[in-house]
């Protein structure tokens, strides 16, 4: 038994015997890795990368319409729920709407700009949804508001105060089609 | 090796020889293991978490341009942190002398780059990276490119260098795509990595949000808002054109590719308050993934294709949730805080990087386990928002507005050496590094 163990430590030993040369003698490491026979690698340009552009089919299109006939209602900080404060704003809004039949509405959400940008867009829609469902509950047609949302991307205000933000934080009116011309 | 030696000399009894052989098997077993063994040293551990920095010595290249390509090589390594550039002014040797092993050692400089460069309009550089300790030569390389792409040469070499003393391949030819706004007008904006040769891409629309590449690197999908409707595109930089693949009533806003490039993940209020979806670019279609009352956006891929992980308000305030990529097992990550946003994976899937709003109402950079340990924050100072990964996992760009216009910052993975690298004229956002 002896024996038997004596020679298969013999045999691991030599089967290993290379890989214990390549690291007890580091000076017969590998060379350099020359690339030689494959020739210089050639260094392009990535596409894209150049003086290339994209142009887009859809450029920004013009958006028409009317601001400044409805006063703007606002929103606590990451809120979306209607004030109470706003209300008449909203219902005189309402009667308007059922006045002009043909008229059709656009409702703007914005934020101030401390959220980041695609939760501040997901809170924009959520605010001018939440200004259409309270017109939509006071007999205004569904089919005759849009909404969209500008998250924190076009503020009305610039600057970094409490003030600011809080004129950012508004639901905006734009009177779409012919009775907004 | 010693447990070998000493095996060998002491194969005394029964047990001894078992011990022996035991010690031989695991000798065996820890030599093939070894990162050694396989592809020469390995003289940077970059896994290592307070890697030693390596005293490198990088000679200006002789020859026209040359000069530029070893700045470009120098700063691409200095920023990994793994290196210390020895200023030229040490050198001894003459860039025209052979290396010599003892005008380094002395010093203790571990590595030198030298390098020539000849032609006129095409340039060929011959680079050479030497061991001084082990008196030898590791990489000798000659490459061929056009005059113009002096810097991507440059980085190409740095690669080499890079991979050649860390075993790992290096970023240095990746780019940052990103939102800029100059004048008003806002566009797509494409760069180097490190901030140089930044430009438009011609994608012009009233509003852009942060584009996510695909894992090929060959296209871009991203959301904009065009004549009040917000729409998902698609770019394809090999037939450099962009189409549109989604629009819908209400927001919409692109998330991660899925490994495959074949489908993507978004959110869109298309049916009422903005859910998840997954949109197949192989059938046009959308499929729904989450459906709550609240908000629910931003979903990040991982890099396997098997999680997502996503911002929902569903708690009561904005906090990162990860589920399963079928919208199944969904948790919640995040508990500190009460706004945290824009989530997105290491490209190993260990960590996810994100913005939480911190103490004075900024919003910072954090990262985070998958399991919700660990927790870091990795900057201070004004907002710090839109965070990813490199492809090496290594480095994170991100906006920050800390120099008041909003900019392109990239640091380490660990929070060091932050730092600027696109304009102050320009306002940027949304960055995302490509892959390889």
């Amino acid at each position: 038994m002896r024996r038997f163990c004596f020679f298969l430590v013999l045999i691991v030993f030599i089967s290993f015997g290379c890989k214990q040369r390549a690291v007890t003698q580091p000076e017969s490491q590998p060379p350099a890795q020359k690339e030689a026979g494959k020739g210089p690698e050639t260094v392009t340009e990535k596409k894209g990368g150049a003086g290339e552009s994209i142009t887009s089919k859809e450029m920004d299109g013009k958006t028409e319409g009317k601001e400044g006939m409805f006063a703007d209602v606002h929103f606590d900080f990451d809120k979306y729920d209607i004030k109470d404060a706003d209300k008449p704003t909203l219902k005189n809004i309402a009667s308007w709407m059922t006045k002009n039949g043909s008229a059709k509405l656009m409702v703007e959400g914005h934020c101030d700009e401390r959220g980041t940008n695609e939760y501040n867009l997901a809170l924009g829609d959520r605010r001018a949804k939440a200004v259409k469902d309270y017109l939509v509950s006071l007999a205004v047609p569904s089919a005759k508001i849009e909404t969209i949302s500008y998250g924190e991307e076009k503020p009305l205000c610039k600057e970094q105060t409490e003030e600011c933000w809080a004129k950012n934080r508004r639901g905006h009116f734009v009177v779409l089609g012919k009775a907004g011309k | 090796m010693k447990r070998i030696l000493i095996g060998k000399r002491t194969p005394g009894g029964r047990l001894a020889a078992r011990r022996t052989l035991q010690a031989l098997l695991l000798a065996a077993m820890l030599i093939a293991l070894s990162p050694f063994s396989a592809q020469g040293k390995v003289y940077i551990d970059i896994t290592a978490p307070q890697a030693k920095m390596m005293p490198i010595a990088i000679y200006d290249f002789q020859g026209q341009g040359g000069k530029e390509i070893s700045d470009v090589i120098r700063d691409d390594l200095i920023f990994t942190g793994l290196f210390m550039y020895i200023d030229k002014a040490s050198y001894i040797e003459a860039a025209s002398q052979p290396f010599n092993p003892s005008n380094w050692t002395p010093l203790g400089i571990e590595a030198v780059v030298k390098g020539t460069v000849s032609g006129d309009k095409k340039l060929t550089a011959s680079v050479s990276l030497y061991d001084p300790f082990e008196s030898k030569e590791i990489l000798t390389k000659q490459y061929q490119s056009d005059k113009d792409l002096l810097r991507q040469l440059g980085h190409t070499i740095a690669n080499d260098i890079y991979t050649a003393l860390t075993g790992a391949p290096g970023i240095f030819r990746t780019r940052i795509v990103f939102v800029g706004e100059r004048g008003g007008e806002r566009d797509l904006y494409l760069m180097d990595w490190d901030g140089h040769r930044s430009r438009k891409l011609g994608l012009r629309a009233g509003v852009l949000l942060t584009p996510h590449w695909s894992a090929d690197g060959s296209k871009l999908v991203y959301a904009a808002e065009r004549g009040r409707q917000w729409n998902v595109y698609l770019l394809d930089f090999l037939q450099m054109s962009e189409k549109r693949v989604f629009t819908s009533r209400g927001v919409n806003m692109a998330g991660d590719f899925f490994p495959n490039g074949k489908a993507f993940a978004f959110s869109s209020s298309k049916d009422g308050t903005p859910d998840l979806y997954t949109f197949s670019l192989e059938n046009n279609t959308a499929r729904r993934l989450t459906s709550t009352h609240g908000i629910e956006v931003s979903p990040a891929v991982s890099p396997d294709g098997s999680r997502i992980a996503f911002v929902s308000d569903r708690g009561g305030t904005p906090q990162v949730y990860i589920m399963l990529s079928d919208g199944t097992e969904i948790r919640r990550l995040t508990f500190e805080g009460s706004y945290n946003t824009s989530p997105s994976w290491s490209p190993t899937g260990d960590r996810v990087v994100f913005a939480s709003r911190r103490g004075g109402g900024k919003n910072q950079i954090c990262i985070v386990k998958p399991d919700g340990s660990d927790l870091m924050q990795l900057t201070d100072q004004g907002n710090n928002e839109d965070p990813s990964f490199s492809p090496d996992g290594r480095y994170i760009s991100f906006m920050s507005d800390r120099d008041r216009q909003k900019g392109i910052y990239l640091m380490r993975a660990n929070g060091e050496s932050q730092k600027r690298v696109t304009p102050r004229d320009l306002k940027a956002f949304g960055p995302r590094w490509s892959p390889q």
